[in-house]
């Protein structure tokens, strides 16, 4: 089933003179159940097109159909509800709200969503355990280390159940073994709970858990076929 | 929204230095407000008051301070047998302080059975046969009380005055609080007063058709050629006239009021603006969550006005409980302007808290709102 569609979607800055064009004219399409990862050059764009998806930057031209809904419609209110309920976002620096233990952070997604306190207890016991935390669940941020701050960002980011989780170089910071457990942690959230993934690395290594490799080189995508050479992903 | 109130009294708690500065900036700056509120309504009370515009006070013409005041007690006749005229009671005033000052203490004689009759006394203390019984009773009104710590069968001296506190007293109208209320012919016999047959003022209660004016006019027209002559005008009038310059300040200053006002709001939008600054990313990260704009703009409203309103409830609370306790007055020439804590004032107080901290959150709130959540996710922090 296909889950987004992104269509002939274009994001142009303004740079004084110049403008700059990290995406031209792109064309992508995720199923339900896909793990994607997005590599290329720093500066060539991916964050942008993640952010795109994730309905939190705008297009310049184009469409990003979400199960059929086309989200740059949307108006910022509207979008920002359509977030709550399909999207879970890790961040490269797992931006917790540092006054809110790990418990509250995990919780703060459900706040907007409309569900009994008990039934947010127990998700909220369910991302916990998904992400081996349990015992951490008073914790603050600050008490927390590099990794165990990363997971509590990833239970936030499946806790409501969205459709589709998006990951921004979620190992960037952390040392190699950390960014092993994550790595690995992610991918279960892919198998175990089924959820679909897109994760922006620049490390090839951790590009390589994806089931979908795709490349974004000079504002145009390519996908790296499974045992086979480059061709570039067309549209649907 | 109750469900992000967790959320909002830990990001105060994080701050804590930062929101318990504010709110005790706040609470000072409604505590003068408050003050300054008393002192106002302190003055409208006296010369507003409906009983006030209805009652004539005789002085002597041109005497301001009442030991300069000294009417023949005989004039009392002559006053009561006008038309529309009800009752009149003589009244010898002394104080120790002419001037403006805080801790005057003005002591009025006058018949028993008139202070009875034309005054309501509420006694929290002892009792009308004991003041009654004694030459030298007093009673002694709730706020001089606090102030001088007075309390019933206790002597009390004030220039070469001395009384026997026979009962304490609350009254409606606030200023009375303030006075110490003795026989007259005591007064009149007083070490030092001597003054026997004399009285300061006379106070002439109407029928309520009276047109008081001409009232006045025919009093002050009939003692013009002497022995003594005298000045008739309403009480509000009488003591508007006497505490004039008084009064000019005090108009002055409720210009305080208003700066206090002004602190206030700049005090919490600044805590907020920078409180906003801080988390920019933070707002970028809730709204990435799902938080609409709209939201966080409330959320940072509530936070502004939570702050000002703990501040000011904190303020008002502690201005109520000082003015309850002190009993504060200011005198000037024997009249009185006491400045007493009101359910009126706690709640303009209240309102003025609320409002400035709703006030002071809405440009941080929409700056907040406003700002694109990529560009608030790549701030440092
Ligand atoms: N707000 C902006 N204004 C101008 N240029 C921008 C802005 N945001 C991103 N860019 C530019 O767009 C390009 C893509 O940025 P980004 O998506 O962050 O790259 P990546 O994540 O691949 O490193 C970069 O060249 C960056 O400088
Ligand atoms: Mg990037």
């Amino acid at each position: 089933m296909t889950l987004v569609q992104v269509k002939n979607v274009t994001k142009q800055y303004a740079n004084g003179e110049e403008t700059i064009t990290p995406l031209n004219e792109v064309n992508l399409e995720v199923h339900q159940g896909d793990f994607l990862s997005l590599m290329g050059a720093s500066g060539s764009g991916k964050s942008t097109l993640l952010n795109m998806i994730a309905g939190i930057d705008e297009v310049t031209s184009g469409e990003i159909l979400v199960e059929g809904t086309d989200i740059t419609k949307l108006s910022r209110g509207k979008l920002a509800d359509w977030r709550a309920s399909h999207v879970g976002y890790i961040f490269q620096t797992h931006n917790l709200i540092p006054v809110l233990t790990a418990y509250e952070n995990v919780e703060m997604p459900l706040l907007l969503l409309k569900m009994s306190a008990a039934e947010r207890r127990k998700r909220v016991e369910i991302a916990l355990e998904a992400v081996n935390l349990t015992d951490r669940a008073t914790h603050y941020p600050r008490q927390m280390s590099g990794g165990q701050e990363q997971r509590v960002g990833i239970a936030r980011a499946i806790v409501a159940s969205p459709t589709l989780v998006v990951a921004d170089e979620p190992t960037g910071n952390l040392d190699d073994e950390t960014t092993e457990q994550i790595l690995e942690l992610l991918q279960r959230v892919n198998n175990e709970l089924g959820m679909t993934l897109l994760m922006v690395t620049h490390d090839i290594e951790a590009s390589e858990i994806a089931k979908r490799q795709i490349r974004l080189e000079r504002g145009k995508l390519t996908e790296r076929q499974a045992g086979s050479a480059k061709s570039t992903v067309t549209a649907a | 929204m109750f469900q992000f109130l967790p959320y909002l009294l830990k990001g105060f708690w994080g701050h804590r230095a930062r929101a318990m500065l504010t709110v005790s900036g706040t609470a000072v700056a409604l505590f003068v407000f408050c003050f300054v509120s008393a002192v106002q309504d302190g003055l409208l009370r006296l010369t507003q008051d409906k009983q006030a515009q209805r009652t004539l006070v005789v002085f002597q013409e041109n005497r301001f301070c009442p030991t300069s005041s000294r009417l023949p007690q005989d004039y009392t006749k002559h006053i009561a047998e006008l038309p529309s005229v009800t009752e009149v009671i003589p009244i010898k005033v002394v104080t120790n302080n002419c001037r403006a000052s805080l801790d005057a203490i003005v002591f009025q004689g006058m018949p028993a059975e008139k202070l009875r009759s034309s005054r309501e006394l509420n006694l929290t203390a002892g009792n009308w046969s004991a003041f009654e019984g004694a030459d030298d009773g007093a009673l002694v009104g709730q706020a001089v009380a606090n102030r001088r710590n007075l309390s019933v069968g206790q002597k009390f001296t004030i220039n070469e005055v001395t009384v026997l506190v026979t009962g304490i007293f609350q009254s409606s109208t606030t200023a009375e609080e303030n006075l110490i209320y003795t026989h007259l012919d005591f007064l009149q016999r007083a070490r030092g007063q001597n003054s026997v047959g004399t009285v300061t003022q006379m106070e002439v209660h109407l029928l309520d058709d009276a047109d008081v004016d001409s009232v006045a006019a025919a009093i002050d027209t009939h003692y013009r050629g002497g022995p003594v002559a005298t000045t008739t005008r309403t009480k509000g009038m009488f003591q508007a006239d006497t505490l004039a310059d008084l009064a000019e300040l005090i108009g002055f200053i409720h210009y305080l009021g208003y700066a206090c006002v002004g602190l206030v709001l700049a005090l919490v939008a600044t805590t907020t603006v920078m409180s906003v600054q801080d988390r920019i990313k933070e707002h970028g990260v809730l709204q990435t969550i799902g938080l609409r704009p709209n939201r966080i703009f409330r959320l940072i409203v509530s936070e502004s006005t939570l702050l000002s309103t703990a501040g000011g409830l904190l303020g008002i609370g502690a201005g109520l409980v000082f003015l309850s306790f002190t009993g504060l007055a200011v005198a000037a020439e024997g009249v009185t302007i006491s400045f007493r804590p009101s359910m009126d004032l706690a709640i303009t107080g209240a309102i003025v808290s609320v409002v400035v901290g709703v006030l002071a959150g809405i440009i941080p709130g929409i700056q907040a709102a406003r700002t694109k959540i990529v560009t608030a996710l790549r701030q440092a922090g």
